[in-house]
């Protein structure tokens, strides 16, 4: 067996740090006892181990110490006074008992210095978060009231819708495309009683800024007009009131609308 | 207090003069300290703090680099060494070496358990040993010799299984699997990284 390779191959080192399996530890114990060299070059490690950890150490907090001292009980403080007392029993126990009430008193002001600042700071930022939290809690209230106030505003859209719709006084107009190839569609909801006129899209063709479709109503033969809406209107849409009307239409008009249809234009057309 | 000083001064005496006497006077003096810890003899533990406190401080602060952390560990091994004295073998290894394995083992399995992640650590270890090296270097130990100094000059190689073994705890096995290293290699490079460390230490 070659100790020096051996040696060299690093598996003591690996032993000193504890990272071998229980058999190899077994093996190397077993070589140790039977080869000196082995037990030296042990000990050069651990001796180097040691003045490595010695020379990198870093001063750990002073409290340390004392911390561990006296979770194992405190110091041996209560041997000393009874050795000595029995030599001088009178003078020792003061300065004993005033150097511990000091010790104590010093420990504890140092200790509630320590907590209060600790609490001081822990309750800024507990402070700090919690006035980021509320700040955020009231812009997301703000925003979700505005959510609902818009929610609530097509309901009563809706609602007003439906009340048309089920009115049966209510006569509903389809308009149908004029292109047949297309699959435009309106609708037209009249009241012949009041001459009320509701306007609601199915299917419209999206228009350019200047333009706007505008529905017309052929009362005795003639367009008369009944105003103008965008192209992208939801629900139902108040036309202008109607009497006698035999047929609705829809055309595409300047933005503002025409005095006369463009006949060339009309989208959709349904008779009463 | 007082008792403790009296302690340190009278081993302190006992070590000068076994040392004038006999050249192994520190397995003399371990026996005997080990000895005083199995009676539980709190002024032994005392002097065992006074002269390896900082030493085990500052493995295990490498390891975990947070002071509070780091305090808390040390505090845990020395009442382990107080508890488990029973269990140390002075036939396995010195009493340090026993020391040592206990902190860096609590060391490394107080930073598992904190679930620190072990690829962040890898990325940064270099820096964060420097940086601790820098920080300390007032208060720092004894002779002032950091880390840093220490593994100038080493090869990268040999550092880096320095690094993984003494600093982030990986056992050889691991590195030669994670990093795809033989395991002969690994163990070579650290006994090489040691030796080096060694004789700098020493000069």
């Amino acid at each position: 067996m070659d100790i020096k390779e051996y040696i060299a191959s690093g598996i003591l080192e690996a032993y000193i740090f504890d990272t071998l399996s229980p058999q190899e530890r077994a093996e190397v114990e077993a070589l140790v006892v039977q080869y000196p060299e082995l037990r030296d070059e042990l000990n050069a490690i651990e001796a180097g181990l040691e003045d490595i950890a010695m020379a990198t150490a870093i001063q750990a907090p002073s409290h340390l110490k004392a911390n561990i001292m006296a979770a194992i009980g405190g110091e041996d403080e209560g041997q000393l006074v009874g050795n000595v007392s029995q030599e001088a029993p009178k003078v020792i126990p003061m300065p004993q008992t005033n150097t511990g009430v000091w010790k104590y008193l010093v420990a504890a002001s140092v200790a509630l210095a320590v907590v209060s600042s600790y609490m001081a700071y822990d309750y800024r930022l507990k402070w700090k978060s919690s006035s980021d939290a509320f700040a955020q809690l009231q812009a997301q209230n703000s925003q979700m009231a505005e959510q609902y106030n818009q929610v609530n505003n097509r309901l009563d859209e809706l609602v007003a819708d439906i009340d048309v719709i089920s009115n049966a006084d209510f006569k509903r107009v389809n308009m149908a495309a004029v292109d047949a190839s297309q699959s435009f569609a309106a609708s037209v909801y009249w009241n012949a009683k009041t001459d009320e006129a509701y306007l609601n899209i199915q299917n419209l063709k999206t228009l350019t800024e200047e333009q706007q479709y505008q529905l017309w109503a052929i009362v005795d033969g003639k367009p008369v007009d009944m105003g103008v809406f965008d192209f992208d209107v939801e629900g139902l849409i108040k036309m202008k009131s109607i009497k006698n009307a035999a047929m609705f239409a829809v055309t595409i008009e300047p933005k503002g609308g025409s005095v006369n249809p463009t006949l060339d234009l009309m989208q959709v057309a349904g008779a009463v | 207090m007082e008792q403790d000083r009296r302690n340190s001064v009278l081993l302190f005496t006992l070590h000068l003069n076994i040392t004038d006497i006999a050249p192994k006077s520190l397995h003399i003096e371990e026996h005997d300290l080990v000895l005083r810890l199995q009676n539980q003899d709190k002024s032994a533990l005392s002097y065992l703090y006074d002269k390896y406190g900082d030493a085990l401080y500052g493995a295990a602060q490498r390891i975990i680099q947070d002071e509070d952390v780091t305090s808390e560990v040390i505090q845990d091994v020395f009442l382990k060494i107080w508890n488990k004295i029973g269990m140390y073998d002075a036939q396995k290894g010195r009493l340090f070496t026993w020391m040592i394995n206990l902190t860096r083992n609590a060391a490394i399995d107080k930073i598992r358990s904190k679930e620190i992640k072990r690829s962040a650590k890898t990325d940064s270890i270099d820096d964060n040993v420097y940086t601790i090296d820098r920080q300390n270097s007032t208060e720092s130990s004894v002779d002032g010799i950091g880390v840093k100094e220490l593994m100038d000059d080493l090869v990268e190689e040999q550092r880096f299984v320095l690094i993984k073994v003494y600093f982030e705890g990986f056992s050889h096995s691991e590195i030669a699997d994670e990093y795809d290293i033989p395991l002969g290699t690994v163990k070579s490079r650290l006994r090489s990284a040691l030796k080096h460390l060694r004789h700098k230490v020493k000069l």
